[in-house]
């Protein structure tokens, strides 16, 4: 079964094509932050260069998050689009699952953080699995600093990696025993999610475009306090 | 410390902000406070063209964001027919926060739990006569303090009315 993977998450737009022979094609762009203009023309080239019809994709696959709201919309909406216009199954995965997944064969904690804005992070640890890696904290949102003190606490040989360890490179730079991974590892790939999903898909583990729903992990739901819309404080 | 001016017109509304944008740096908030209708888009307006924005600024109401192109980017928002903070997310605040543009934002002090802690509040009520106008000008966080004689400065022009 052939797998379109869309990952937006972050500053990086991406698209990849790929199934049980691995990853076909791929396409990714971090310039500009025009994942909305970028990813269904992306879409549309991959497919050709991989000679692969829409009608001979099996399933498609989303970056969940957490990552940045507008890019992750543009994302999950088009992959939905698709999936009801070709009634396929779709496979969510987590952004900071496939910033680790490429990072699978350290022996280290493997340590994902993606830049969230407003001086924060997102981040979960993982550690290596037969084949992959293994998931040990949930994500969550943090300050830099918090998780430096974090690491610095555990002790652990860490490679730390994503968009939000280089952006706060200096909170870390303090902290033994932790290594930066370069830019090449900053962004979620589109074919990591390929290939985890493939794998997902061989277990069938599908959901249907209704029940997917991206991680945003911040989202206040508080109501607005309209006082003064309202003319209530006057 | 607030800064307190008066204008006689929407015109003369209009030339305070464009004197105040001479202070705008990336990343800065602006939250438009005070009375409906009493010129916060003329305010906007005004920042736009002294940023050197060359299209017309209209209402953002009905559409909720619009986006300039000037000395630096604007971002022009009302948060008016919102009901939920998340509503202010999902207009993608916190990317507009962090890609260096100017954020003004009407009838932003309504979602202050989502905005950033450094922002330049200003607060534009009606005065005695149909077109006075007092606009109050209130430096939050570390980003404006610094800016605090500069901002007063720009502004006593209009401040000589009072």
């Amino acid at each position: 079964m052939l797998i379109l993977g869309i990952t937006t998450s972050t500053a990086q737009v991406g698209c990849a094509i790929g199934g049980h022979e691995g990853v076909l094609g791929a396409i990714h762009s971090t310039r500009g932050r025009r994942h909305a203009e970028t990813l269904t023309p992306a879409i549309e080239f991959l497919c050709r260069q991989t000679r692969v019809e829409l009608s001979d994709i099996g399933a498609i696959a989303v970056d969940l998050g957490p990552g940045m709201f507008t890019g992750l919309r543009v994302g999950v909406a088009a992959g939905k689009a698709l999936s009801h216009a070709r009634r396929l199954p779709m496979i969510g995965v987590t952004s900071l699952d496939l910033l680790a997944f490429p990072l699978r064969h350290s022996p280290r904690r493997i340590v994902c953080a993606i830049d969230a804005g407003r001086g924060e992070i997102f981040h979960a640890s993982y550690r290596q699995s037969p084949g992959g890696v293994q998931r040990i904290t949930a994500p969550q949102v943090a300050s830099p600093d918090d998780l430096a003190f974090d690491l610095q606490a555990t002790g652990d040989e860490v490679l730390l990696a994503g968009d939000g360890a280089l952006r706060y490179e200096a909170a870390f730079e303090a902290v033994r025993r932790v290594e930066l991974a370069d830019r090449g590892e900053a962004y979620p790939l589109a074919g990591s999610l390929v290939q985890l999903a493939h794998a997902r898909a061989l277990r069938e583990e599908f959901v249907s475009p209704a029940e997917l729903t991206p991680t945003y992990l911040r989202k206040p739901d508080a109501e607005i306090n309209w006082t003064t819309r309202d003319g209530e404080g006057s | 410390m607030t800064v307190v001016a008066t204008t006689r017109s929407v015109d003369e509304t209009r030339d305070l902000a464009a004197a105040l944008s001479s202070l705008a740096r990336a990343g800065d908030v602006v939250v438009l406070a005070g009375d409906l209708g009493a010129g916060k888009t003329a305010f906007v307006q005004g920042f736009g063209r002294g940023l050197g924005v060359p299209d017309r600024i209209t209402s953002p109401t009905f559409t909720l964001v619009h986006v300039y192109e000037g000395r630096l980017p604007v971002h022009h928002l009302d948060v008016y027919r919102l009901e939920q903070l998340s509503e202010a997310l999902d207009l993608g605040l916190p990317e507009m926060l962090d890609d260096g543009s100017v954020v003004l934002i009407e009838w932003g002090d309504a979602i202050l739990p989502v905005l950033p802690l450094d922002f330049l509040e200003v607060r534009v009520t009606f005065g005695p006569g149909d077109d006075d106008r007092f606009l109050a000008f209130r430096p939050v966080g570390t980003a404006w303090a610094p800016r605090a004689d500069a901002l007063a400065g720009v502004v006593s022009p209009w401040a000589a009315h009072a």
